[in-house]
């Protein structure tokens, strides 16, 4: 499918700092002259709100129902936002996409094939980036940011039985989803970026692998 | 691997009788003393919450319809129909991924597609088409309601601007695909014209031609289920009294 648009994929874990981003990717892009919109998990109409309320009820079903209703709630948002967008020219910018609801399941036994099957018809991304860190740099965050946060059952893995305590399942769970990010997105040909470094160093490397698909559209600021 | 369980499924246009059928038929082998389970495609609450937004909406689309009757589905599966098989039980489902086939098919999601989200869901073991005319099936849902839903309708599709006439279609589009799975062999027809009791007896008589019931275990007559599966402690089998017998 071609369009005059561009759709740039932010895939990663909780807490790696993929919201933060694709918000500066995003003001970037603006202020050069680019329209935006962000698509992301759990944000359509349709199936929004309930999978942000209902989250520990959709933790305790089975995976294909799982990855069901995640990708029901993404076709929403491609349907209805990202294909007629990149048809008018705007730049998407998933915050997370189809990736990120493969690997939580695989991880847990699913069929990683299956999964990508529901994704078939969905548009390529132009740019693909994976953010990631060191498992315990994920726990400092949530642990030692500006407010606690309460660690999720789901988040730490807790479901695979790998420890009865929550952060050694944590780390552990974290660092399989780290080999397999790392793996898929090699195979997917993404860019992987460790998100170790400052904000502004993070942000550059991501705006080097995106800047070369949006040079032609990007609109100079100026000096005043 | 070998196959376990049985797999009944029964499939048709609404207004066909299929679920009356599918209840005789569990009850009927609930009689013989036989672990039986029934199913319907019904929506489970996390899915009817949303489907309720997108038709009130209107937001759904034939893709985003596809993929939340396929997550009720796969919900069905994983709780009800698989754990049953797994133990050897016997399994009706009143719709199984031949309605999603009919219905999303009509709807223009490729076929491909379809049978892609819904190859979890192994073809069963016997699928009964009830097939009645188009025009029957649509004088007992349509008749007497003054109007029909929009999605219900297909008005979604744009066919036409007049939802009876939409269903006509629609129905239409979802009784042509019935018939292409017919040919295919992958659903019998029966013939469902006629009183609930001659259907019946074309439904057992199929069902005897095709299934196998000598893999499956009889519950233990000495088990407190056994009088759980007789209900009111009627031996059906011997039983002589009551009217007309």
């Amino acid at each position: 499918m071609s369009h005059a648009g561009k759709l740039i994929v932010i895939e990663g874990p909780d807490h790696v700092g993929r919201t933060l981003h694709s918000r500066l990717l995003s003001a970037r892009l603006k202020a050069n002259g680019i329209a935006t919109h962000t698509i992301g998990l759990a944000r359509s109409e349709l199936m929004g709100a309930i999978v942000k309320s209902r989250t520990a009820d959709i933790h305790q079903l089975n995976w294909r129902t799982r990855s069901l209703l995640y990708a029901t709630d993404l076709h929403d948002q491609i349907k209805h936002e990202a294909e007629p967008l990149l048809a008018a020219g705007f730049v998407v910018i998933a915050d997370r996409y189809s990736l990120t609801p493969r690997i939580r399941e695989q991880v847990r036994g699913g069929d990683g094939d299956w999964i990508d099957s529901l994704y078939s018809d969905t548009p390529e991304p132009d740019a693909l980036i994976v953010l990631h860190a060191g498992p315990r740099r994920l726990l400092d965050r949530i642990m030692f940011g500006e407010e606690l946060e309460a660690l999720n059952h789901f988040e730490a893995g807790m479901d695979l039985a790998l420890s009865t305590s929550i952060t050694s399942s944590f780390l552990q769970y974290q660092k399989i989803l780290r080999q397999e990010f790392q793996e898929a997105g090699k195979k997917a040909g993404a860019v992987l970026i460790p998100t170790r470094h400052t904000v502004q160093d993070v942000h550059d490397r991501i705006w080097e692998s995106v800047s070369p698909v949006v040079e032609h559209m990007l609109q100079p600021i100026g000096e005043n | 691997m070998s196959k376990k369980g049985i797999l009944i499924a029964v499939e048709g246009m609404d207004g066909s009788g299929k679920s009356t059928q599918a209840k005789l038929l569990y009850h009927w082998l609930r009689a013989k003393g036989l672990p039986v389970f029934h199913t319907e495609w019904n929506s489970s609450k996390i899915v009817k919450e949303a489907t309720k937004i997108g038709k009130n909406t209107r937001r759904l689309l034939p893709i985003t319809f596809h993929m939340i009757h396929a997550a009720d589905f796969a919900d069905r599966w994983a709780q009800q129909i698989e754990p049953v098989l797994e133990i050897g039980g016997i399994v009706i489902c009143d719709r199984y991924k031949y309605t999603a086939m009919a219905r999303d098919g009509s709807r223009d999601v490729p076929r491909e597609v379809i049978e892609d989200t819904y190859s979890f869901a192994r073809e069963p073991d016997l699928t009964l088409y009830f097939d009645v005319p188009v025009d029957v099936s649509f004088d007992r849902i349509a008749k007497g309601r003054p109007k029909l839903k929009f999605y219900e309708a297909g008005m979604d599709m744009g066919w036409t601007s007049d939802p009876f006439e939409s269903y006509r279609i629609f129905q239409g589009k979802v009784s042509e695909i019935y018939s292409g799975l017919v040919e295919e062999g992958r659903i019998i027809r029966l013939d469902a014209q006629g009183t609930v009791a001659e259907v019946q007896s074309r439904v057992r008589g199929t069902f005897d031609e095709h299934i196998d019931l000598s893999s499956v275990q009889v519950i233990d007559q000495s088990d407190r289920l056994a009088q759980n599966l007789s209900e009111s402690g009627i031996d059906w089998l011997t039983y002589s009294g009551g009217e007309g017998q």
